[in-house]
């Protein structure tokens, strides 16, 4: 009945990878930016939830950082801050830069 | 090609993936329009790495070695650290003590709420799938998957922080550390043992 | 606002429908949109264990509104052997969230 993704408390599960496998440089700074944002105002935590719940399906398909990232691109995006076309320029921008 | 932003590239190692490009993507562009600068960001990661994560130790050490301020601490967790001089920010913080009858466990089972200007990130355990659905239920048995054994006779408490709290647990403070000054006693208080998933070792 | 209600886990609220100890039930509904009380509690039975304060409602912040009114917040604490099941434990354990007044009624 759980239309929520997020809302999993209870389920039956498999055994919990008890090592914590730290965060890699980008997550560092993915956690960052999102912390900027919501100290900011720019974005509040209950609509990145929010955002992150409305992935749906794709919210278990995705590592933490994988679908925060994704929620606060969506709610960027939802927000007028900039338009899909920026975006999609920035991110071949700096897949360039990445590949030179 | 050169920049003129100082940005810090790929510092992880292999390619990046796409979640890793887009994340990039969206700070430059959010810094291009004015939104947020690198220094700001930068100064946030330098937060999370070196600042927060010392902080829940030492308000804990500091309780277990003052007994007035562990009273203050359970009373109101964010007005006694502020007292102490510790800013919690947005969080707003409970703490919850370990007694000889009651074992304490925290949780966020709807993402991954966490004391985080007390205990910096929190570790990939606590964010995943598995821990969030089965700790609520069966707190015992994933206690025992960290190595730690609650006594029959010891009650536990899971506490879901799915609102506006953040949560701390003061454990019990363990026989041979009578005489410790707070920073040896910060030394046993470790990140796992504040979550609720170990107990301190002397 | 005074001083003390900015820093503290605590803010005031003397307009409120249930106090400490009061026997609550968690209603039984399960609306769509974003919500904070987790499936596993809903039309369980439980006991207020402190009042939190007012808050803006996640529920509405969560699309943009400000959330105002404000709603109270309280801790609200569970048997766990009322929430699951064939919940077995060798002690009486329990689970305690922060559950908003709109989601409880008097039990």
């Amino acid at each position: 009945m759980n239309r929520n993704p997020a809302d999993i408390g209870g389920e039956a599960a498999g055994p919990i990878d008890t090592v914590d496998h730290g965060m890699k440089f980008w997550e560092k700074q993915a956690n960052a930016l999102r912390n900027t944002l919501t100290g900011g105002k720019v974005v509040r935590l209950d609509e990145l939830r929010r955002a992150a719940e409305e992935l749906g399906d794709r919210y278990y398909r995705l590592g933490y950082f994988e679908r925060t990232t994704e929620a606060m691109r969506n709610l960027l995006l939802e927000k007028g801050l900039f338009t899909r076309s920026e975006l999609e320029g920035k991110i071949e921008e700096v897949r360039r830069r990445y590949d030179s | 090609m050169s920049h003129d932003h100082p940005h810090d590239h790929a510092k992880d190692e292999g390619p990046p993936s796409e979640h890793e490009i887009l994340s990039r993507a969206l700070q430059e562009l959010l810094e291009e329009k004015g939104v947020l600068t690198a220094e700001q960001v930068r100064r946030r990661m330098e937060l999370f790495e070196a600042e927060f994560p010392q902080h829940g130790s030492r308000v804990v050490a500091h309780a277990w070695a003052n007994p007035a301020f562990r009273k203050r601490l359970l009373a109101d967790g964010k007005a006694a650290c502020a007292e102490w001089g510790l800013d919690l920010e947005a969080d707003r913080l409970i703490a919850v003590e370990n007694t000889p009858r009651v074992h304490n466990v925290i949780v966020c089972t709807l993402c991954s709420c966490y004391p985080r200007a007390l205990l910096g990130m929190p570790p990939t355990w606590y964010k995943s799938e598995n821990y969030r659905r089965r700790v609520v239920r069966e707190p015992r048995a994933v206690l025992r998957e960290f190595g730690t054994v609650i006594p029959d006779d010891v009650s536990i408490r899971v506490h879901d922080s799915n609102a506006d709290m953040r949560y701390v647990v003061v454990p019990m403070r363990p026989k041979g550390t009578e005489g410790w000054d707070e920073e040896q006693l910060a030394s046993i208080l470790t990140r796992d043992t504040l979550v609720g998933v170990a107990l301190p070792r002397v | 606002m005074t001083p003390s209600a900015t820093v503290s886990a605590y803010t005031p609220a003397p307009e409120r429908r249930f106090n400490v100890g009061d026997r609550v039930r968690v209603k039984s509904t399960h609306p769509p949109g974003h919500r904070r009380t987790p499936a596993y509690v809903r039309g369980k039975l439980g006991e207020i264990e402190r009042v939190c304060g007012r808050f803006p409602n996640p529920e509405e912040l969560a699309y943009g509104f400000d959330g105002e009114p404000r709603r109270v917040l309280y801790r609200v604490r569970f048997r766990q052997s009322d929430v699951w099941p064939g919940y077995a434990s060798p002690s009486e354990d329990f689970i305690e969230l922060e559950l908003y007044e709109h989601w409880l009624e008097p039990a």
